[in-house]
């Protein structure tokens, strides 16, 4: 199989700004691939077109093979795309568990009606859904905070149930976009075990970071500077590129 | 149909329109400087017709007396809505809804007011120039109709005038886009909000005073004039005083025309169908740009 | 799963309370005056209509202005089709239901991808949309005439005739509904609807259909009012256009807004208010209705949470021991 995710050429202006020009990568299947750039550079309008909160002024997205530049963002979730946000997003009055739940909803086949009835279809269907959400619980080290609502846990913690929630679907592609601002130096090796873990078992990783720390997970890094892809290669190529250099630091 | 009552109609559609333009413009003032949807616009104007009343007809005294009072009793009761309603539920973090639930309340309360005090019978301000009529085409016009458009149109200019050259107009702009920025450049968004429902307010008592000799006054015009006038003043982009106008006069001939096609009573039918399609046809336009959802 | 100790004694507690209500439910009729009898009657009726308004405000952030529209479809089919075509009594009031979703979907698509004001505003459009028919269709709801000789509900031949019988068939119909959107509240819909409202665009990337669920909400409360208008028709057996005006689309607003929008059982407390209040402002004379618009702004500003959420933050404040911190680790 080529790749899980195609950018094709994709540009994006707000208005008068031209945010991403002509932007093209491939994410290929199994790997952690990253995304770096200085503040601006275009890196979360990327992931918003990516996830389907924009649609490009220009190019199209591939995913699995498919077109799906037009198609809405809860289609491609189901389609096994999943996203985080810079600013974590969790369901602040829902419990860790229910944010959980919340998360694999695609995965329920019952109506309305079901549930407003109670049928035994619904219990059964929700009794699964809360053991998947106690097992990934556990994974994630969130079994203290089950039945706290989400709001109250320190941000560094919501990061986290965002990252829990977005496995709950088990996604094909996972898109992080600054997964380690705002985490302990100890969470942040946390976060990297979880990643490497993840990706072990066959999930796919789009990384966005400032944290070159974080980076040291992926297989590839494409550098995002004003809208255009200035280089691309590991790590360790990025770090020695005078391109990427300049770009960071301004020299 | 007859060329003359095609006229008449077209005539009495544009009157109309002015009319929920004028409320649209108090909406659309509101809305530019607060952000809020103030449901009781209706209702300064009740008041602002039920004020005129009392004072050139059941006091008898002189009639422009009872405008001038009848308006500035719209401002005051904007600013009342400010200090009792919206300032303290803005001090709760309100949300949108809670600002739109307590102004529907206020337009409950000013209604029921109003029924206690004049009953459910309904009231005819005399209008300017009498019941005086001009003839257009072989139609007719009331004096005070034309009036109406001209007052209408007078005012528009006047608030472009406001927002673009005046220091307040423009302090008012800047604390409703950029609260925080504002409060830096040392402007009381507070007193702002204020300033825009007593605003929102005279605008109000002015169609109140203006619509009072064409239409009853009756304590149940308000939420109806509310409803037209925010279609109004969506159609015309929900912040611009000129668009509210526009709007207004679309809505009027569009009513009109269903009268004159259909029936009277499927008036505010087609009003209200129509206010429901805008809203789902052109909900970004209204706005402008999108807000950010990602990120 | 292990429950802990705290969670059980407040169960224990919330089903003695509510057996005691129960208790209380059944035999007060037998103390109480027809005509008291008679608005707790309709405190049921407005339960039933106020739990659909209730639900959407609180769960899916829909400011619904056009309940009293599905509430006079209930009533007038349930009037037109005894009346008129002679249809049995449960036929009347399912039609009643099936039309009011249909219309609801219908115009619910479009509308709910509205947002806020502008989502309000479009069903109180929808309410006057709704009493301009009801007063122009004569030949279906015979206009200011309105429509007379509407049968009593009768089960097993015993005819639901009296406020006193009427009683114990209306108010088991609201709790049923109250059980029912519990479930549901508590349910996989539940948790995506309350999802939806904290963080739309995560809901989205979680997969949850949010017009969808919204649309499906939206005609489930349509027919549960359309079920009080039903029951409304049955009880009074006259009904006319009066009913079914602006100010009751307003009163369930009302209703949902005092009881408590995110609390289900807080409906009734609002529907209690609603219906008992005008009753005892009366003596004021008329200036009830104002005092009534006051109640909301006031209950708006002061008690966003309703009478259910002042009691259910009380509640939890007695029976709940201390929480594990939120910042410390395990
Ligand atoms: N909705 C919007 N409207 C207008 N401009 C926007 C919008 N969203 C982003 N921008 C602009 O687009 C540019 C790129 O923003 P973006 O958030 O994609 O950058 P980023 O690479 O994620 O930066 P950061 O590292 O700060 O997160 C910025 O200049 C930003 O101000
Ligand atoms: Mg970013």
């Amino acid at each position: 199989m080529g790749s899980i995710l195609e950018v094709r050429d994709v540009s994006h202006r707000f208005g008068g700004l031209q945010v991403l020009k002509g932007v093209s990568f491939d994410v290929a299947p199994g790997s952690i691939t990253g995304l770096i750039g200085p503040n601006g550079a275009g890196k979360s309008t990327l992931f918003n077109i990516i996830s389907g909160f924009l649609t490009p002024s220009v190019g199209d997205i591939v995913f699995l093979g498919q077109t799906t530049t037009d198609r809405g963002i809860a289609a491609r979730s189901r389609a096994g795309l999943q996203r985080t946000f810079q600013t974590p997003q969790v369901f602040r009055d829902l419990t860790v568990r229910e944010n959980l739940v919340a998360g694999c909803h695609m995965r329920g086949r019952t109506g309305v009606l079901e549930a407003f009835f109670g049928l035994p279809n619904v219990r059964r269907e929700m009794a699964d859904a809360r053991r998947r959400a106690d097992e990934i619980i556990e994974r994630f080290d969130l079994g203290p905070w089950r039945e706290i609502p989400a709001g109250e846990l320190p941000a560094g913690r919501q990061r986290m149930v965002e990252l829990a929630r977005a496995v709950m679907c088990e996604p094909k592609l996972l898109c992080l976009d600054e997964p380690s601002s705002g985490l302990s130096t100890t969470e942040v090796q946390t976060l990297m075990e979880t990643l490497e873990r993840l990706n072990a078992d066959g999930m796919t990783v789009l990384l966005v970071s400032h944290d070159m720390k974080l980076m040291e997970v992926t297989s590839m890094v494409h550098a995002l500077c004003f809208g255009e892809i200035i280089a691309s290669g590991s790590l360790h190529a990025m770090r020695e590129s005078p391109r990427v250099r300049e770009a960071y630091l301004g020299t | 149909m007859t060329l003359t009552l095609l006229v008449q109609s077209v005539l009495a559609g544009l009157t109309n329109g002015f009319v929920y333009g004028l409320i649209g413009l108090g909406i659309a003032v509101v809305f530019r400087g607060a952000r809020i949807i103030n449901a009781m616009q209706g209702d300064l104007a009740l008041i602002g017709s039920v004020v005129a009343y009392l004072i050139a007809v059941s006091l008898g005294l002189p009639m422009i007396l009872g405008f001038l009072l009848g308006v500035v009793a719209g401002g005051v009761t904007g600013f009342l809505v400010d200090r009792l309603m919206i300032r303290p539920t803005a001090k709760r973090r309100g949300t949108e809804d809670s600002f739109l639930l307590v102004t529907l309340g206020g337009a409950f309360a000013v209604s029921a007011t109003v029924l206690l005090y004049f009953g459910r019978d309904s009231y005819v301000l005399p209008g300017i120039g009498g019941n005086a009529m001009v003839d257009v085409f072989d139609a007719a016009m009331r004096v005070h109709a034309i009036w109406l458009i001209v007052i209408s149109t007078g005012v528009v200019l006047a608030l472009r005038w406001f927002y673009a050259k005046t220091a307040i107009g423009q302090a008012m702009l800047a604390a409703s886009i950029d609260p925080e920025g504002a409060l830096t450049l040392g402007i009381n968004v507070g007193w702002m909000r204020t300033m825009t429902l007593a605003l929102g307010g005279l605008v109000g008592g002015l169609a109140g005073v203006l619509v009072a000799p064409l239409i009853n006054i009756q304590y149940e015009m308000g939420l109806l004039l509310t409803l037209k006038g925010f279609a109004a003043a969506i159609l015309g982009g929900l912040t611009s005083p000129f668009g509210a106008i526009f709007g207004g006069v679309i809505l009027g001939l569009v009513e009109a025309l269903a009268v004159v096609t259909i029936s009277s009573g499927y008036k505010d039918v087609v009003a209200m169908t129509l206010l429901i399609a805008i809203m789902i046809a052109m909900p970004q336009g209204l706005f402008g740009r999108r807000g950010r959802l990602g990120g | 799963m292990t429950v802990s100790p705290d969670t059980q004694r407040a169960r224990a507690w919330t089903w003695a309370i509510t057996a005691a209500g129960l208790v209380v439910w059944a035999a007060l009729p037998w103390f109480l005056s027809r005509g008291t009898i008679d608005i707790l009657v309709f405190a049921g009726l407005y339960t039933i209509a106020g739990l659909g308004v209730s639900f959407l405000l609180g769960q899916c952030g829909i400011v619904s202005l056009a309940q009293s529209g599905f509430y006079g479809i209930g009533a007038y089919a349930a009037a037109y089709g005894t009346t008129a075509l002679g249809l049995p009594i449960p036929v009347g009031i399912i039609a009643g239901m099936v039309v009011s979703g249909a219309i609801a979907a219908a115009v619910g698509i479009p509308v709910l991808r509205l947002s806020g004001h502008f989502l309000a505003l479009a069903t109180l459009a929808l309410a006057i949309i709704a009493h301009v028919l009801f007063l122009e269709l004569e030949w279906l709801t015979g206009g200011t005439l309105g429509i007379g000789g509407i049968p009593r509900i009768a089960l097993f031949g015993f005819t639901f005739s009296t406020p006193f019988r009427f009683y114990y068939l209306v108010w088991p119909c609201a709790f049923a509904l109250i059980l029912f959107y519990t479930l549901l509240l508590n349910s996989r819909t539940g948790i995506a609807l309350r999802a939806m409202r904290d963080a739309p665009a995560a809901a989205a990337v979680a997969g949850i259909p949010i017009t969808s669920l919204k649309v499906r909400i939206f005609v489930l409360s349509a027919a549960v009012g359309s079920l009080a208008g039903s029951l409304f028709a049955h009880y009074v057996s006259f009904i006319s256009v009066d009913s079914f005006a602006i100010d009751r689309a307003i009163s369930f607003l009302l209703i949902a807004v005092l009881g408590g929008v995110r609390s289900i059982p807080g409906t009734i407390a609002g529907a209690l208010f609603v219906t008992a209040a005008p009753n005892y402002l009366s003596r004021l004379g008329d200036i009830h209705p104002i005092l009534f618009a006051v109640a909301l702004i006031v209950a708006v500003i002061f008690l966003p949470g309703g009478f259910g959420g002042f009691v259910s933050s009380t509640w939890r404040r007695l029976t709940a021991g201390p929480r594990p911190s939120a910042t410390g680790g395990p």
